[in-house]
C-alpha cells in the first residue's frame, strides 16, 4: 500500500486560455439567450419572476379556462346552447391587455438596468458591434413575446384539433390556422417589443418606460375612441390610427380574413400603418442605442 | 510589434480638440497613461477600443486598425473608471457572461470566470450580488472581467478611484501581477503619478491633447547628480559643514541635498557627519520624478500624497 503525504493544495497560478473562440453569431446568441432569462427572470430572485410570469398568466389563463369551461359544457358553433369559444383574432381583443402589460413592463428590463448600472460600456468593450447588441436584445424580447401571444392560440387549436370529430378532415380545413396564428403572435409582438423598447432607451429607470409605454398605448387609444364616437369621415379615420391596440387587433383580423366593413379603416391600411410605425421606432431605437453603447 | 501604434492622431468635439497631432507606440508590458482631466485619456482609450474614430491619423490595436472590425476586441480587455456592474447579478454570472460575449464557449467561459475570480481574491465572494460588494471589490470585478476572455492587452481606466491607501496599493500588486506573471500587457489610464511609478514599466504623458513625453519610466526617474541625505537631528550643523567645506547644499527640514555630487564629496560629506554628530537616517541618489515632465506652466497631475 503506497503511504501518502500530508495534503497539500497546489496553486498552479494562472493559466492562459488557448481552447476555442466562438464566432460573432455564437456572440450574439449569448446576447439573446441573456435576453431571454431577463425577461422570465430566471436565474434571478424570486421578486423578478413575479411580472413576467403574472402577465404570462393574464394572457394564457382566461382562454385555458375557456377551454375547460368548452370541455366540460360543449362548443357547438350550431348549437345554440353550447358554450362560444372566441376565434383566434377574437381572443386578441382580451389579450391585447396583458401583452401591453407584458411588453411595458418586462421590456424596459433590457434595457435600462443595463444604462442605469453602466453595462453598455462593457458591451461596447465586446468584439460586437452596437447592432449586434441592439438586435440581440429586440429578438430576446421579441421571441418571448411571441411565445406568449401565441400561447393561448395554440391551445385553442389545440383544443379544436381534439374535439374536432375527425381530426384529418379538420386539419385539411384549418391547416392555414397555424401560420395564421403565429404570424398575427409575430405581427403583434413585433410592433410592442419595438415600441417598448424605444421608450425604454430613453430613460434609465424601468417605471418610468413603462408608464411611457402604457401612456402612448392607452392614450392612444382614448384618441381613437373619441374619434370613432365624435368624428366622422377622414378625420375620425386617421384618429383612429392613434389606438395602437385597436389598430394592432385589426390587423391580426386581417391576418385572419376576417370582415372588418365595421372598423374606420379597411385592414390592409391597419396592417401599413402598424408596420410604417414600427419600422420608424425600430430604426430610432437602432440609430440611439447604439449612441448608448458607445459612450 | 507595439501593440498599439497611434499615428498623427487628432480628435476634435465641436471646438474642442481633445487630441492634436499625437503619435506614440506601446509596447508589451505595464504601461501608464498619464495625464490632468481634460489631457486626452479617455479619448485616447475609446479610440484604442475602435468606439470613436480619429478625425485625422490613424491607430492600430495588436496589428488591426481599429476602424476595421471589432474582432480584435476579442484579444482586448477594458475596465471602466465609472461603475459598469448590475448590482443584482452575482460575479460569477457576469464574469461567465462578459466571457460569452468575448467568445468563450460556454462551459470555458464558467470555469474562466471562476478562475479569474480566485486570481484576484474573489473567489469566496463570487455568488454574491454585486451591489452588496465594497468600492475595492467591485474594483477587483471590472480587472476581472477586463482579463476573464484572456486578452493580450488590458486598458483599465483609473483603476485605483475611490480606494483608500491599502486597497490602491493591493489593486497596484494586482496590476503588476497581471503584467509579469499573468503575461497579459496592461495600459493603466491614471492622473496619479504615484501609481505610473509603481506600477509601469513605460508612461505616455498626456496633457491638453498633446503628448508631452513618452518612455520607459525608469528613463524619466533616473538618478541626478545629486545627493539626498535624510536625518533624525543635526541636518542645520551638517549643512552648514558642507557649505565650509565648499560643497553646495539645500536644506529643507531634516534634509539636506548635495548637489552636482561628484567622487570627492562622499569624503567630505562623511567628514562632515563625523563632525557634527549628525544621526543619519537614509542616504541616497536623487532621481527624478515624473513630476518634474510637466512644466510648472502646465495642468499638473496630482503627486500621490495629495490623493493618499
Amino acid at each position: 500500500m503506497t503511504s501518502m503525504g500530508p495534503a497539500e493544495i497546489f496553486d498552479l497560478g494562472y493559466q492562459g486560455y488557448d481552447g476555442e473562440r466562438t464566432s460573432r453569431w455564437a456572440r450574439r446568441r449569448a446576447i439573446w439567450r441573456d435576453g431571454v432569462r431577463v425577461s422570465l427572470g430566471l436565474g434571478r430572485g424570486t421578486s423578478a419572476k413575479i411580472a413576467p410570469w403574472l402577465l404570462i398568466a393574464l394572457a394564457l389563463v382566461p382562454m385555458a379556462v375557456l377551454v375547460v369551461i368548452a370541455a366540460f359544457v360543449g362548443s357547438t358553433p350550431s348549437n345554440p346552447d353550447d358554450f362560444e369559444l372566441p376565434s383566434y383574432a377574437e381572443y386578441y381583443e382580451f389579450a391585447i391587455v396583458p401583452l401591453s402589460l407584458f411588453a411595458a413592463v418586462v421590456a424596459p428590463l433590457l434595457l435600462c438596468p443595463d444604462r442605469r448600472d453602466g453595462v453598455l460600456a462593457m458591451y461596447a468593450a465586446r468584439p460586437i458591434t452596437a447592432t449586434d447588441f441592439v438586435a440581440a436584445r429586440w429578438t430576446a424580447f421579441l421571441t418571448v413575446a411571441t411565445v406568449v401571444a401565441c400561447l393561448p392560440e395554440a391551445v385553442l387549436f389545440t383544443w379544436n384539433l381534439l374535439d374536432a370529430s375527425s381530426t384529418g378532415s379538420w386539419l385539411g380545413d384549418n391547416w392555414d390556422v397555424v401560420p395564421r396564428f403565429l404570424v398575427a403572435g409575430l405581427t403583434v409582438a413585433v410592433a410592442f417589443t419595438t415600441l417598448a423598447l424605444f421608450t425604454a432607451s430613453f430613460t434609465t429607470r424601468r417605471a418610468y418606460a413603462a408608464i411611457a409605454t402604457l401612456a402612448v398605448l392607452f392614450i392612444g387609444s382614448a384618441i381613437g375612441g373619441i374619434a370613432e364616437h365624435d368624428f366622422t369621415g377622414s378625420v375620425a379615420d386617421v384618429l383612429s390610427l392613434a389606438a395602437l391596440p385597436n389598430v394592432a387587433i385589426d390587423t391580426v383580423h386581417w391576418i385572419f380574413g376576417d370582415d372588418l366593413t365595421q372598423r374606420p379603416v379597411a385592414g390592409a391600411v391597419s396592417a401599413l400603418w402598424l408596420a410604417g410605425l414600427t419600422a420608424v421606432l425600430a430604426v430610432w431605437l437602432w440609430r440611439r442605442t447604439g449612441r448608448l453603447v458607445r459612450g | 510589434m507595439p501593440l498599439v501604434r497611434a499615428r498623427g492622431v487628432t480628435k476634435t468635439y465641436g471646438s474642442v480638440r481633445a487630441l492634436d497631432d499625437v503619435s506614440f507606440e506601446i509596447d508589451e508590458g505595464i504601461t501608464g497613461l498619464l495625464g490632468s482631466n481634460g489631457a486626452g485619456k479617455t479619448t485616447s482609450l475609446k479610440l484604442f477600443m475602435g468606439l470613436i474614430d480619429p478625425d485625422a491619423g490613424s491607430v492600430e490595436v495588436l496589428g488591426v486598425d481599429t476602424r476595421s472590425s471589432p474582432e480584435y476586441r476579442a484579444r482586448i480587455g477594458y475596465a471602466p473608471e465609472h461603475d459598469c456592474l448590475p448590482r443584482a447579478v452575482s460575479a460569477a454570472e457576469f464574469l461567465a457572461y462578459m466571457a460569452e460575449v468575448s467568445g468563450l464557449p460556454r462551459t470555458s467561459a464558467r470555469l474562466r470566470a471562476s478562475d479569474v475570480l480566485r486570481h484576484v481574491g474573489l473567489f469566496e465572494e463570487r455568488y454574491r450580488p454585486m451591489g452588496t460588494y465594497s468600492t475595492g471589490m467591485k474594483q477587483r470585478v471590472k480587472l476581472a472581467q477586463a482579463l476573464v476572455h484572456d486578452p493580450v492587452l488590458a486598458f483599465l481606466d483609473e483603476p485605483t478611484a475611490g480606494l483608500d491607501p491599502m486597497g490602491r496599493r493591493d489593486m497596484l500588486e494586482l496590476i503588476r501581477r497581471v503584467g509579469r506573471e499573468f503575461g497579459i500587457s496592461v495600459v493603466v489610464s491614471t492622473h496619479l503619478m504615484g501609481d505610473v511609478e509603481r506600477a509601469c514599466d513605460a508612461v505616455v504623458v498626456l496633457d491638453a491633447g498633446r503628448l508631452l513625453r513618452s518612455g520607459a519610466v525608469s528613463g524619466l526617474t533616473e538618478e541626478t547628480e545629486s545627493v539626498l541625505v535624510d536625518l533624525v537631528e543635526g541636518a542645520d550643523a551638517l549643512a552648514e559643514a558642507l557649505r565650509r567645506r565648499g560643497v553646495a547644499t539645500r536644506l529643507e527640514g531634516n534634509r539636506v541635498t548635495l548637489e552636482r555630487v561628484s567622487g570627492d564629496d562622499y569624503d567630505t560629506l562623511r567628514d562632515a557627519i563625523v563632525e557634527t554628530d549628525a544621526l543619519l537616517y537614509r542616504l541616497a541618489p536623487e532621481r527624478h520624478t515624473l513630476a518634474d515632465v510637466f512644466s510648472p506652466a502646465t495642468a499638473t497631475p496630482v503627486p500621490e500624497e495629495e490623493t493618499a
